[in-house]
């Protein structure tokens, strides 16, 4: 499955995340996680403890005198899933990890070598290879002017609040491209009351293929940096995700 | 006073901002709320409804789609393109993604 998590900033997408892949993990399927967001946060729901993870210089390049395309990509014979086999961080029950990387200049417009290979490696990778799941930027700006594109399946993950809603519907609109041709479903995330589920349906217009409850030991995990499948196996959030893992089964690669 | 509210998604950041610039005005200050956000929500946040935050268009959208020659003054724009919220704050959306297409 190639699969993208976008939302309002907040909502959890990250924490939903990095669950979902672990748990997709644990069936034994090949995992490749992607933070595209550049204030990355994925690493910590998936239990890896860094912040940080650019390419290493020696797997980038400067493209050659009067070649085509950016500045730089990955080196010369090194394609997509190389470079993923070779550089991708390994976060616990096998989940591959592939981050962006964190704006270091203050305009946030110059891309480092890193961040152009990682762009290059999500164009190109092979279709049937890992399971792709993305956490992307949260809010409307960001996830589809190209962060998207490799995704079949776009997750919004709502909560039941005016404004999570709102930017429910804009990402839906925003999503739909007759270009790249996906589902684009919602998951109902801090669910409280009987009827929310509805409420997200309704005022989304979407189909609902997931629904975590609102779980104090969730949102803990997360205050601490670490995974809620290590620190909170058994809680209602995380076997909602699992749940959402099963839901979606038929869009998996074995 | 000129205030900027930042911080990560989720934190509260359209929250504190229309409650700040309700309190303003309920004081008597005129205040003017610029929603600065690609994905605004700050209407909501002031009472003006849904309705009326996605109606609201932003002032970089109109202004280009005017093909205008020269920018108008601040003051003009917002009272071209913004919108009354409770306790006579005007409300003014400075851009919003439209389009998926990057540019």
């Amino acid at each position: 499955m190639r699969v993208a998590f976008v939302g309002k900033g907040g909502v959890g997408k990250s924490a939903i995340a990095g669950t979902f892949c672990r748990a997709l993990a644990r069936q034994g399927h090949p995992v490749l996680a992607i933070d595209s967001d550049p204030l990355p946060g994925l690493a910590f729901s998936l239990g890896l403890a860094i912040s940080d993870a650019p390419l290493p210089d020696e797997a980038v390049e400067e493209k050659a005198e009067g070649e085509e395309g950016p500045r730089f990509r990955l080196r010369a014979g090194l394609t997509a899933a190389d470079a993923i086999d070779e550089y991708a961080a390994t976060a616990p029950d096998g989940v591959r990890f592939l981050q962006f990387g964190k704006h270091r200049s203050s305009t946030g417009r110059a891309l480092f070598r890193s961040q152009w290979a990682f762009r290059q490696i999500i164009r190109e990778l092979p279709e049937d290879r890992w399971n792709i799941v993305g956490d992307l930027p949260g809010g409307t700006r960001q996830p589809f002017t190209g962060w998207g594109d490799y995704a079949r399946l776009v997750l919004i993950v709502v909560e039941p609040t005016a404004k999570s809603l709102l930017t429910a519907r804009r990402l839906s609109r925003l999503a739909t491209d007759e270009e790249h041709p996906r589902r684009i479903v919602a998951v109902a995330n801090k669910v409280r009351e009987d009827g929310d589920v509805e409420m997200v349906a309704q005022r989304t217009g979407l189909e609902v293929v997931g629904a975590v409850p609102w779980d104090e030991e969730f949102a803990a995990a997360e205050q601490k940096l670490a995974a809620p499948i290590d620190l909170a196996p058994d809680s209602p959030a995380v076997q909602a995700v699992e749940s959402l893992v099963e839901q979606l089964s038929e869009e998996r690669i074995a | 006073m000129r205030v900027a509210v930042v911080g990560k998604g989720g934190s509260g950041k359209t929250t504190t901002s229309a409650i700040v610039a309700r309190t303003l005005a309920r004081h008597g200050a005129s205040v003017v709320a610029l929603d600065c956000d690609s994905n605004p929500n700050l209407g909501l946040s002031l009472g003006v409804g849904d309705f009326e935050t996605e109606r609201l268009e932003s002032m970089r959208e109109s202004l280009d789609a005017g093909g205008e020659e020269h920018a108008p003054g601040w003051d003009d724009l917002i009272e071209r393109f913004g919108s009354d919220a409770p306790d006579g704050v005007r409300l003014a959306v400075v851009s919003r993604i439209d389009n998926p297409s990057p540019g």
